[in-house]
């Protein structure tokens, strides 16, 4: 491999972390467990230790041992949650909530150690009301296991997320995520109503529009629901969620096209969101690089013809009479624009297998086309429509120079995605392969340069850092209080007044400055 | 093979090895890929000598794997809506409306 050359003050730049806790520290620790927690939901074994301390983003395998918790525990009710973060606030041990270990950006890595409070027993359902349409559940429970339930009803969830059949609610909460299906029906901060919420100092919280249960819309008060997500576990653990349901579509129609010019298909997906049709769930563009990748090694692709550039796709969920003239309505506008329809099984079977792209096995190449074990990542931003062509310009740029100098990373193309029905903004992604058993100091070095420079071309062209991930991982993270402006000082503050001795997932989002000496408040 | 016994991949199909382990003949596809069973793509051999080596699969294995996706993606479908409407049909209706 290529030995990086990266400036020395962007090696390293993070505090080291803490020993793990001393043996009377934790004999202190778990006494205090003990009485609170049945013993099969206290895990101190190594494996249940190092399996929590990872998530499928990249992860710097060198530095493995330094992200293990202290130990796991499985609460199975608000109450033991509630009480487990009162034993960790009095003894000064930092808590990490852990829902489906999906996330993208470390929210639930034990940078320093300590708890990780896994939310996975806190699975049930607690009421399906037919008549409200709403649901209340653990926050332990993923969306496809509630919709397999709410099928027996007509009814269905729509939180999509490319984990779909393994990220918890908690999680989606914890991440305010993004759904694929969003330009219909919302996503995660649209979806949940309100939860019940464990503060940092052990206290709960009911939030919600008003005081919460299932009120979808109050002008009463601060409007608190939104801060308690999106936080990545920074202000406590979401435990059980009131949720808003919908009939179970009765059709799906996930129609896709190609181009042999990507400004063609980038003006298409923007024709197709903003044409208004209610049964617009979504649109997705794929640009060269990543036709390029699908056509290296997805069979759907593979047989493609050359002239086939870009791609874009889209969905539609509703009653069979709606998506059918809907539908037809989206075939116009691709024909308008030149679309050449891809067939029934691509575009059915690749819809299919968006829901769940963390099942995929992945590889990726040498320079010299051999084949090589790559775990996935994706670095997202929220960017308008005009914007997509000069942010993904911009990103090939930066993974291309990456590449040059190593064979660890290998560029797997982007995709845009729509947020809202009205076609305003996009999650644009790239796709990079990461050869994990090769990182090093310096290529970890290199890759989070990397991140930091494709978080300012976001900025730079009026966007956001993340629409769906957060952006609370090294690199990226250096440009948060940028983004923010005066509402990183806002977040400081809060930090500091609901999480006194900075328990709650510290390292994160740059939140230990919040308890830097000198610094002011208010 | 008896008559009483039916051909292709049954249950009460016999298991031979040898037949197992040999694919049907390869076909290239692409630069740097190739196909045995219809619609089952590898890559190129000499793309995977250096740091993944190809494994050997039993045909029988080969084809669960790929017919386990086909399962897959149909318990998807059929998990987020009660039915799929095929893009051909609305783009043959499309075609057929006169252009103006």
């Amino acid at each position: 491999m290529t030995t990086l050359n990266a400036p020395e003050d962007e090696l390293e730049t993070w505090p080291p972390t803490p020993a793990p806790l001393d043996a009377g520290r934790m004999e202190t620790l778990l006494a205090a467990l003990r009485p609170v927690l049945a013993e099969d939901q206290i895990l101190t074994s190594k494996a249940d230790r190092y399996n929590r301390a990872r998530v499928p983003a990249p992860f710097p395998i060198h530095r493995w041992s330094e992200r293990v918790p202290d130990l796991v525990v499985l609460p199975s009710s608000t109450e033991q949650v509630a009480q487990i973060v009162r034993i960790a606030n009095d003894l000064r041990i930092p808590v990490v909530p852990r829902d489906g270990g999906t996330g993208l950006t470390d929210g639930a890595v034990p940078l320093r150690r300590g708890i990780v409070v896994d939310v996975k027993r806190l699975n049930q359902i607690h009421e399906i009301d037919l008549e409200n349409r709403t649901a209340t559940v653990g926050t332990g429970i993923s969306a496809l296991k509630l919709n397999e339930r709410l099928a027996r009803h007509g009814l269905f969830y729509p939180d999509d997320p490319a984990s779909y059949p393994c990220s918890l609610v908690g999680g989606r909460i914890g991440t305010s995520g993004w759904s694929l299906i969003g330009a219909r029906y919302g996503h995660t901060r649209d979806l949940v109503l309100s939860f019940d919420h464990v503060l940092p100092t052990g206290a709960v919280l009911h939030v919600g529009d008003g005081g919460g249960g299932k009120i979808s819309k109050s002008s009463s008060g601060y409007q608190l629901k939104h801060l308690f997500m999106g936080h990545q576990g920074t202000l406590g653990i979401a435990t059980k969620a009131t949720l808003k349901l919908y009939p179970k579509p009765e059709a799906e129609l996930s129609p896709f096209w190609s181009f042999d010019d990507y400004d063609d298909a980038h003006a298409c997906v923007g024709a197709l969101a903003r044409a208004g049709v209610a049964t617009f769930s979504g649109a997705v563009l794929f640009d060269e690089h990543k036709v390029a990748y699908l056509r290296r090694d997805d069979e759907a692709y593979i047989p493609q013809p050359h002239d086939v550039r870009a791609l874009v796709c889209a969905v539609m969920y509703g009653y069979e009479d709606e998506v059918r003239a809907g539908g037809k309505r989206l075939f116009r506008i691709a024909r308008e624009h030149g679309a050449r329809y891809l067939g029934d099984e691509i575009s059915e079977g690749d819809w299919a297998a968006r829901h769940d792209r963390y099942a995929t096995p992945l590889h990726g190449r040498t320079k010299d086309g051999q084949v090589i074990p790559m775990s996935w990542h994706c670095e997202d931003a929220a960017v308008n429509y005009t914007k997509v062509p000069a942010v993904s310009k911009a990103w090939h740029e930066i993974i291309a120079d990456l590449r040059r100098k190593t064979d660890v990373f290998d560029d797997w193309g982007m995709f845009a995605y729509t947020s809202a029905d009205t076609g305003v903004d996009y999650l644009t992604e790239i796709d990079v392969g990461i050869w994990e058993q090769r990182l090093d100091a310096d290529a970890w070095a290199a890759w989070v340069k990397a991140k930091r420079d494709i978080a300012a071309v976001a900025l730079a062209h009026g966007g956001s850092i993340s629409a769906c991930h957060g952006s609370c991982r090294e690199g990226e993270v250096d440009l948060v209080p940028e983004e923010l402006g005066r509402g990183f000082e806002v977040m400081l503050d809060v930090k500091r007044a609901l999480d006194p001795n900075n328990i709650m997932n510290p390292g994160k989002y740059l939140l230990d400055r919040a308890y830097d000496e000198g610094v002011t408040r208010g | 093979m008896g008559d009483e016994q039916p051909h292709g991949p049954a249950a009460s199909a016999p298991y031979r090895f040898a037949e197992q382990h040999v694919p049907p003949a390869p076909v290239r596809v692409s630069e740097v890929a190739q196909t045995t069973f219809e619609h089952v793509y590898e890559v190129d051999p000499r793309l995977m000598q250096e740091h993944v080596l190809q494994q050997v699969f039993p045909n029988w294995d080969t084809l669960r794997i790929m017919r386990s996706r086909g399962d897959h993606l149909e318990w998807m479908h059929r998990h987020f809506a009660d039915k799929v409407i095929t893009g051909s049909q609305l783009l043959a209706e499309v075609e057929g409306e006169p252009q103006g």
